[in-house]
């Protein structure tokens, strides 16, 4: 009798996983599209979207030659600074929010909680909300390169941040810092040498899901950067798409391919912290 | 609380001048150099809104820059997106001096920021008046920098080669005969009646921007008088019309209509392999088209309407130059002498012809497009210019895309209820724009 | 106690001295990112202006042209129905992977690794990859994505599943993972079905999650705008009654072109129009909060 259910449990699993794989198969489909699309002449993409590039319609690198030098733009300067922004707006808002989040969870004075409500409250609000007069006010502060658009980034993003860092700052005993304080140890030499370790698993969450949204990010960069000296990849794409006469969708396709191979890398280097990440970030947002 | 408050304040002045100073301490990175160069001698910061000309331009910023030293910074909008980058640009710290304020719909928007141009050395320059926009209050807000037609171009060899003459394309009837046959026999003559139409943004404006004027064009000739501001509604008399020729080009044309919407033919590729006789396009068009059909020329848009026989092509501009009011002084000035450089310098004004086609001005060189010769010769056979009335367009971003959805419709099942649709988006939504800009 | 007290004070008066270096970045970023452009904000949104330097008062104007806009009402109940379709789906599919992902089958880990993946990549390149196999198949059947509402709104739920479920699913699954092994165990005792289990003990303990990702899903669907603008940035367009509807715009984009398309009496009625959306969205956030809130009471 025991035997029969587990025989049949292990079908059913069995089944399960092939359902589930045929899925993922059907999951990896658009990406798989995009790159046999990517090597197809502009005028197939749209009549054979679904055929692989042989014959007449293979285009070869071409429109991955096309897709880089189109419209007057090298795509490797978009690249460079999608990395760059990326890179640094990170990095800005992880040093900055662990130190301010700390600062507001342990000191706890009125100012700390204003600051640290008003970041709960930015949460809630939408980029439109503020985009008009941000990309002004950034302008006017000359926030407009890739060098300082990271401060206009640790600004709208500070809200989740500082929510994610104080909500484990406070779950941290306060005994640890008090007896390095005993030791001798001054605020900062206590923040870097034994508060940031510890918030070495917010660390990583906060800065998978700041990653994930700066380098994605369209809207901002587009209102706030110097269009004609700096884009992004995104804003790159859309320009592709959106002008120079005939849009040649082969060489689209070329640059999102390009676009989207360093991500993929990035999630299966890291898909273990990433989705742990985005899991606690979650739970707590 | 009050302590915060001042705390805050003096947060975002201390913040302010590190901004303010930071910014003046990286020349090496500096995208301004009109902060430089400003209080000296100005500069120039053009925004283009044309891309197919974006090439000619920065040759011309470099020209500049390598005879007289001064900055000048050309940015061109993508496609489409030239009024958001206006407003954008305009609200930044280092404003565009020069921009395009190219019809009724922008001089409406923009004339508080343009400079009167009225007797200034640039205006001076100019062999007519036919192409500035003026504003409400009689102010020269923009001039126009150069002048365009547009029509069919034709591809008079393949014409030929089909076994009819030129003389044949004098009417509505007349070209729709010759197209019909080209387009029934392409398969034994290797080349079809038109290149493809697309409808997406790449290229939907020659049909809801320059085809529509014909439209436009034969309403303001009924009432007797050009436009000179944008009528709160329109009548639709000469939809039929406009039916009759886009009809006539979706349907004898190398791609299936239906396959108009997703876009992704090649009609300049096309027209230029010699797939296809005709392409509904314009004169800025000459310099792609040239080298491989020098023949090419371009006739006016035969519709039907009586007494075509005697019609030219569409002429106009939306390239009329404006002069930011608000930029200071040296900078004005030094885009004034950019701009009458641009006009009289031999070399420069080469440049600029032959990229933008024909420019009103006396010193200026001549065109070489043939395209604008053609229209030369129509109007020296006596034949009316159909002027661009289509300028008028009112809430034109939506207008126009509101058009191209409905012949969207119209071409995946071109019904009687869908050419409705087609109508109401044309003449109903003129009214409904009008309306939603003036109240 | 009271030793304690005075140690907290001498180390939190140490910490204080150095607040020029802890605090005042992040408030002086906050400052110019988020705070003072929604003060102006605000303040715009009372004003007729075109650029912001020459803005003028008018009072409630811009919101009563707001309200009377066709295009945003539209643009409203069209995002409200694609926030609840899209939660529906994705919240019942999500689930429903997790679940199957976490019944210990072989290649859970490949799975999950495959279903996260398009999280990654940005909404406006999801929109062009889509627009391609949309107008794929379309196509065959000579007609696009920009023809017909219907395809935008489905085409945009099938986006925006194929981009959030695997989202929803981490979450799920680590919801869970956190029920406890031995009520399972007890359940299997007392001889409950699978399905029992499920609604009886199950979902009860993940209703945690099933509160965030509702709302996330929620206002992720208000809040959509890459997707919106790069698979039909409203087409199909038509005249209804005298007013103009982009019937597949979503309010986020409906703002945007109201700013930025050319008409001079727009930015206020935009500005007013992001205020208006700000307190939809805003008031979507604080129900989750009370709502989690009153759940955990009663916990």
């Amino acid at each position: 009798m025991k035997h029969q259910t587990l025989a049949a449990e292990r079908r059913s699993k069995t089944i399960l996983s092939v359902v589930l794989g045929v899925i993922c198969v059907i999951y990896v489909l658009p990406v798989l599209a995009v790159v046999i699309n990517s090597f197809k002449l502009n005028t197939f993409v749209k009549t054979n979207t679904f055929d692989l590039p042989s014959g007449e319609m293979w285009a070869g690198w071409d429109n991955f030659i096309k897709g880089m030098t189109f419209g007057n733009y090298p795509f490797w300067k978009s690249a460079l600074y999608s990395v760059l922004i990326t890179v640094f707006s990170t990095f800005l808002i992880l040093l900055f929010t662990s130190m301010a989040a700390w600062y507001i969870a342990r000191v706890n004075s009125r100012l700390c909680r204003l600051v640290y409500y008003l970041c709960v409250f930015s949460m809630v609000v939408p980029f439109q909300m503020v985009m008009f007069t941000l990309s002004k006010t950034a302008d006017s502060l000359r926030l407009n390169t890739p060098w300082t658009i990271p401060i206009v980034y640790l600004g709208f993003g500070a809200g989740l941040a500082i929510f994610m860092f104080v909500g484990f700052v406070k779950s941290i005993p306060l005994e640890i810092e008090e007896a390095a304080a005993i030791d001798g140890c001054g605020p900062l030499r206590t923040f870097f040498s034994v508060v940031l370790p510890m918030l070495k698993p917010t660390l990583i969450s906060v800065g998978i899901l700041e990653i994930m949204w700066v380098w994605n990010d369209y809207l901002l960069p587009y209102l706030v950067l110097d269009i004609n000296e700096y884009r992004t990849i995104p804003i790159h794409i859309q320009y592709l798409k959106g002008s120079y006469g005939t849009v040649d969708l082969g060489a689209t396709m070329a640059l999102i391919l390009l676009s989207i191979i360093p991500v993929i890398v990035f999630y299966l280097l890291c898909q273990k912290h990433i989705i742990k990440g985005v899991a606690a970030g979650a739970v707590k947002g | 609380m009050k302590k915060i408050l001042a705390l805050t304040l003096a947060l975002v002045m201390a913040l302010a001048l590190v901004a303010c100073s930071g910014g003046n301490n990286t020349p090496a990175e500096d995208t301004t150099p009109a902060d430089e160069t400003s209080a000296a001698t100005g500069s120039v910061y053009w925004l283009n809104f044309k891309p197919e000309s974006d090439d000619a331009l920065q040759q011309l910023a470099a020209l500049y820059k390598d005879q007289t030293g001064v900055d000048v910074k050309v940015v061109t909008a993508a496609s489409g997106t030239y009024s958001q980058t206006l407003t954008a640009e305009m609200d930044k710290s280092a404003p565009p001096t020069l921009f395009v304020i190219g019809n009724a719909n922008s001089v409406k928007d923009w004339s508080d920021y343009a400079l009167d141009l009225t007797g200034t050395p640039i205006a001076e320059q100019l062999n007519t008046d036919a192409y500035n926009l003026y504003d409400d209050s009689g102010k020269l807000v923009s001039i126009g920098y150069c002048f365009e037609c547009y029509g069919i171009i034709v591809n008079p060899d393949l014409v030929e080669q089909a076994g009819h003459s030129m003389d044949e394309l004098k009417n509505f009837a007349g070209l729709k005969a010759v197209a019909e046959d080209i387009h029934a026999n392409a398969a034994t003559l290797g080349f079809d009646a038109f290149t493809s139409n697309d409808m997406d943004s790449s290229s939907s404006w020659r049909y809801t921007g320059h085809m529509i004027n014909l439209e436009y064009y034969y309403e303001e000739q009924d009432a007797g008088a050009k436009w000179t501001e944008c009528p709160p509604s329109l009548t639709g008399a000469y939809m039929e019309n406009y039916k009759n020729l886009y009809d006539l080009a979706v349907e004898n044309s190398l791609v299936d209509r239906t396959s108009l919407a997703t876009g992704g033919h090649d009609a300049e590729a096309e027209f230029k392999n010699g797939e296809a006789a005709f392409w509904v396009q314009g004169s800025w068009e000459w310099s792609a088209v040239a080298d491989s059909v020098p023949n090419a020329t371009m006739i006016p848009y035969y519709c039907g309407v009586s007494g075509e026989e005697n019609a030219g092509l569409n002429c106009g501009t939306e390239n009329c130059w404006a002069i930011n009011a608000k930029a200071s002084e040296a900078d004005q000035q030094a885009t004034m002498d950019f701009l009458v450089w641009l006009v009289t310098d031999p070399a420069a004004s080469r440049i600029a012809v032959d990229s933008f086609g024909a420019m009103p001005y006396k010193n200026a060189q001549e065109s070489t497009n043939g395209f604008l010769a053609a229209a030369d010769a129509y109007a020296a056979d006596g034949c009316y210019v159909m002027d661009w009335a289509t300028n008028y367009q009112p809430g034109v971003d939506d207008y126009r895309a509101a058009a191209v959805s409905a012949l969207n419709q119209y071409n995946a099942s071109p019904s009687d209820a869908n050419w409705e649709n087609v109508k109401t988006a044309f003449i109903d939504g003129w009214a409904v724009q009008y309306k939603a800009q003036n109240g | 106690m009271n030793k304690k007290i005075k140690k907290d004070n001498s180390l939190i008066r140490q910490t204080r001295r150095w607040s020029p270096l802890f605090m005042w970045p992040v408030v002086a970023a906050f400052i110019i990112g988020f705070v003072w452009p929604f003060i102006q904000g605000i303040y715009l949104s009372f004003c007729k202006f075109r650029l912001i330097r020459d803005a003028e008062f008018i009072g409630v104007g811009n919101y009563a042209t707001a309200l009377q806009d066709a295009s945003f009402r539209h643009a409203f109940w069209y995002s409200a129905l694609f926030a609840i379709v899209s939660l529906v789906l994705i919240n019942v599919l999500a689930f429903a992977v997790a679940y199957a992902l976490t019944q210990g089958i072989r290649g859970s880990n490949l799975y999950r690794t495959v279903f996260f993946m398009p999280n990654l990549i940005g909404g406006i390149v999801l929109g062009y990859i889509w627009s391609m196999i949309f107008d794929g198949i379309l196509s065959r059947y000579n007609t696009s994505i920009l023809m017909e509402s219907k395809y935008g709104f489905w085409g945009l739920i099938i986006l925006i599943c194929w981009q959030q479920i695997g989202y929803m699913m981490i979450i799920y699954i680590a919801g869970l993972q956190a029920v406890p092994e031995d009520m399972l165990e007890a359940a299997k005792i007392d001889g409950a079905t699978k399905a029992q289990t499920l609604f009886k003990v199950t979902i009860p303990n993940v209703m945690p999650s099933i509160t965030i990702c509702t709302f996330l899903s929620l206002t992720n669907g208000f809040k959509l705008f890459d997707q919106n603008l790069a698979l039909t940035a409203g087409q199909p367009i038509t005249y209804v009654d005298g007013a103009m509807v982009k019937s597949t715009e979503m309010l986020a984009l409906n703002i945007y072109s109201t700013f930025y398309n050319s008409n001079s009496v727009y930015p206020g009625v935009a500005q007013a129009k992001a205020v208006l959306f700000f307190i939809l969205v805003a008031g979507l956030g604080l129900l989750q909060l009370s709502y989690t809130r009153k759940k955990e009471v009663q916990q």
